[in-house]
């Protein structure tokens, strides 16, 4: 950052002094910094780094905090977004229904990978902002669903364990990599985060759907599990999920669900791609 | 240098004001205990005066081992005088309030004996009616807890009502909890199915976190945003790599879709959650305003300083016995009339003022009299259950519940309620 504050062009400043960053495979020392000597010498006059070698840790270690902080910040906010936003729908096994788990999910959650596309892609073509959202969201999930809802007050983890996202991400990422086309990333890319929900998670939630009689009630495990673990008010008093099925589309009720959540994904994602644009940027941020 | 030195002290006493204040947080943090009730007293008063009447009530065990049943049972009244701020409960759920998933709650029932119907789901229970309920429960984790019966209504929120202590002891990793599938599996639905959750979650994130080191690892942040700010974006993704990235697509989607396959094929009766509401609940018949009486409220006040209520009623026998009125109940308080109750009654110790119902003339009303009677109910718990905030609530009315019992043994449950004035604290 010194280095970058120093530069007063604006101009591709890194990459006149430091064309590789070391990474983790292939860039450390790759391309030494131009302005940078080789190990022991004496440092160039301008340069902030006394060896090839002292660049190379600098930016590695730089790499590896950005890594960090980022995925820190995004548990948190992405988090934030999708348990105001999704809340229950996630975190009760009896809510995970077929009609406004498929639909509410996705379109809550292409938000903030659609922004962190344009921000990895754009300025670093890196594709894995989507997968680097839901590792993290899952993250942040898992804590909680373990620590709060199993450690504090018990709930059995397959009552309240989180939806599976990654195959999602991957395809979305994917097919930014493959097309090189935000459209292309919106429109195939966000109707597949949409449509693999359900089946990336039917591996999961087919057996809460065995069917049980219940004092001569048919209910499904999922709803047993539900009924058994009680939660003081409210997700169990009215669930407004499954109030009946789609009549005109028969029981195909998952299909027209994720299809619909596709289309909105969609327009979603063309939005939230351009909070991307907006806030990827110092610009906000005259003086550091 | 004056104003050196008075802002040298502006910072001191800046300073001890922030330690005094994190002093008292530490302090008041000190002094934080377990919640162990649901937040019923913070209910308006007239609210849960008005809304329903709970009476009967018996918690059949207060002291179990883990995997012990144990059950609630009562009557509730849903009262004429239901306000309107919340909607009449047509689409309502009878729950239990308890700290979390202490015990498992195995059925709940709703309806008149011989017609309780099981409802895990929403029902309908209509205005002026009285419903008998069972609540079956199952000791899950150990400790002290405090559990009510509630009645969660559609915009209205969860009622509260009456709450008694459990103490369930043992071992919480002996519990169990054992369902019997329609393909006549039983399975143990408190860690059923785990591994799966467990197996697929890692599985995704560690090809989700494989995919992130993947190219972080390939320049990193910064050599990265390098290349892309010189100019060569379209340069620093290789084919090689596009292929990782084709190849990582084709596996994910293969995988998601043979298993789905796999799943669908091995789970071939599954159904989904299931909806509705149950109608037509029976209703117990001779029960609240059922009784040969026939009541009026003239007019009542309610004394701050005291917790006493004086309502003012006109009533008639209109049976073959003499009447005597025997308990005020209201919002899950019973107030007795210690010449009708001379036994002890079980009930929370909290919720029961055994002295606290008395009579403007406390002789039986006779057969075919008319009477003014003040009904006076004092006590304490009408504000450790804050209850006297209905002096101050935006309804000032009460309801309950007047029992009327008769030398044969008889019991006449009558609705009751209207506005009231206030009496204050002088000031």
């Amino acid at each position: 950052m010194l280095r970058y504050k120093s530069m007063k062009t604006g101009a591709a400043p890194a990459a006149e002094s430091i064309s590789a960053s070391p990474g983790i495979e292939g860039g450390a020392g790759a391309n030494a910094p131009v302005a940078a000597p080789n190990v022991g010498a004496v440092a160039h006059a301008g340069s902030p780094f006394h060896s090839r070698a002292e660049a190379a840790t600098a930016v590695k270690t730089a790499d590896l905090l950005i890594l960090t902080f980022l995925f820190l910040i995004m548990i948190g906010g992405y988090h934030v977004h999708a348990m105001l936003t999704m809340g229950d729908w996630d975190f009760w096994v009896d809510w995970k229904d077929r009609r406004m788990w498929p639909t509410v999910l996705p379109i809550m959650l292409v938000t903030f990978p659609a922004a962190a596309q344009y921000f990895f892609w754009e300025h670093f073509r890196l594709p894995f902002g989507a997968t680097f959202l839901c590792v993290a969201l899952l993250f942040g999930e898992w804590l909680d669903r373990y620590i709060s809802f199993w450690g504090w007050t018990f709930y059995p983890i397959n009552l309240v364990w989180p939806t599976s996202l990654v195959p999602q991400a991957l395809f979305l990422d994917i097919v930014l990599l493959l097309s090189r086309s935000f459209i292309v990333a919106a429109i195939v890319g966000s109707m597949g985060f949409s449509l693999l929900l359900y089946p990336n998670n039917w591996v999961i939630l087919a057996q809460y759907h065995a069917p049980t009689e219940q004092y001569g009630t048919l209910m499904s495990l999922a709803d047993v599990i539900g009924f058994h673990n009680v939660r003081t008010s409210m997700p169990e008093y009215i669930r407004i999920i499954e109030r009946g099925t789609m009549r005109t589309f028969g029981k195909d009720v998952v299909g027209v669900a994720a299809f619909f959540s596709g289309f909105v994904s969609i327009i979603v994602y063309f939005v939230w791609w351009y909070v991307g644009m907006m806030f990827s940027t110092t610009k906000y941020m005259k003086h550091i | 240098m004056t104003t050196t030195m008075f802002s040298s002290l502006a910072r001191q006493a800046g300073r001890l004001w922030a330690l005094g204040l994190a002093a008292g947080l530490a302090l008041t943090m000190a002094a934080i205990g377990p919640a162990d009730a649901h937040g019923e007293k913070s209910q308006a008063a007239f609210l849960r005066m008005r809304t329903l009447n709970w009476y009967d009530l018996k918690w059949s065990k207060t002291n179990v081992t883990v995997n012990e049943e144990y059950e609630i049972t009562g009557k509730l009244h849903i009262m004429n005088s239901w306000p309107a701020a919340i909607e009449v409960p047509n689409q309502c759920f009878l729950n239990t309030g308890q700290p979390g998933a202490m015990a498992a709650r195995l059925g709940v029932w709703v309806g008149a004996p011989g017609q309780m119907q099981f409802t895990p789901r929403s029902m309908k229970l209509e205005v002026g009616k009285t419903y008998a309920f069972r609540v079956l429960l199952k000791a899950r984790r150990p400790g002290h807890w405090h559990t009510h019966v509630q009645l969660s209504v559609k915009t209205g929120g969860p009622i509260p009502g009456p709450g008694a202590y459990i103490d369930i002891k043992g071992n919480f990793a002996d519990y169990k909890d054992e369902v019997k599938l329609l393909n006549g599996t039983t399975v143990d639905i408190e860690d059923y199915g785990q591994g799966k959750i467990y197996m697929w979650h890692l599985f995704w994130i560690i090809v989700g976190g494989w995919w992130i080191l993947y190219w972080f690892g390939k320049r990193g942040f910064i050599g990265r945003f390098a290349w892309v700010a010189s100019g060569k974006a379209e340069e620093i993704i290789t084919p090689q790599e596009r292929m990782v990235g084709a190849i990582t697509l084709a596996a994910t989607l293969l995988i998601v879709i043979i298993f789905y396959a796999m799943t669908v094929s091995g789970n071939p009766n599954t159904i989904p959650l299931q909806a509705g509401d149950f109608r037509n609940i029976q209703a117990l018949e001779n029960e609240v305003d059922s009784g040969p009486i026939t009541i009026k409220y003239v007019n009542g006040t309610y004394k701050v300083p005291g917790r006493e209520l004086v309502a003012n009623f006109k009533i008639t026998n209109n049976g073959k016995e003499p009447l005597r009125i025997g308990e005020f109940n209201t919002a899950g308080l019973r107030f007795l009339n210690p010449d009708v109750y001379t036994s002890k009654v079980e009930y929370p110790d909290y919720l029961l003022a055994d002295r606290g119902l008395s009579l403007s003339d406390p002789a039986p009303i006779a057969p075919g009299e008319t009477r003014d009677v003040a009904v006076t109910v004092q006590d304490a718990r009408w504000d450790t259950e804050r209850l006297s905030g209905l002096a101050y609530d935006v309804d000032s009315s009460f309801a309950g519940v007047l029992f009327f019992f008769s030398p044969s043994g008889a019991r006449y449950p009558m609705e009751v309620g209207g506005s009231v004035i206030p009496t204050f604290m002088p000031v």
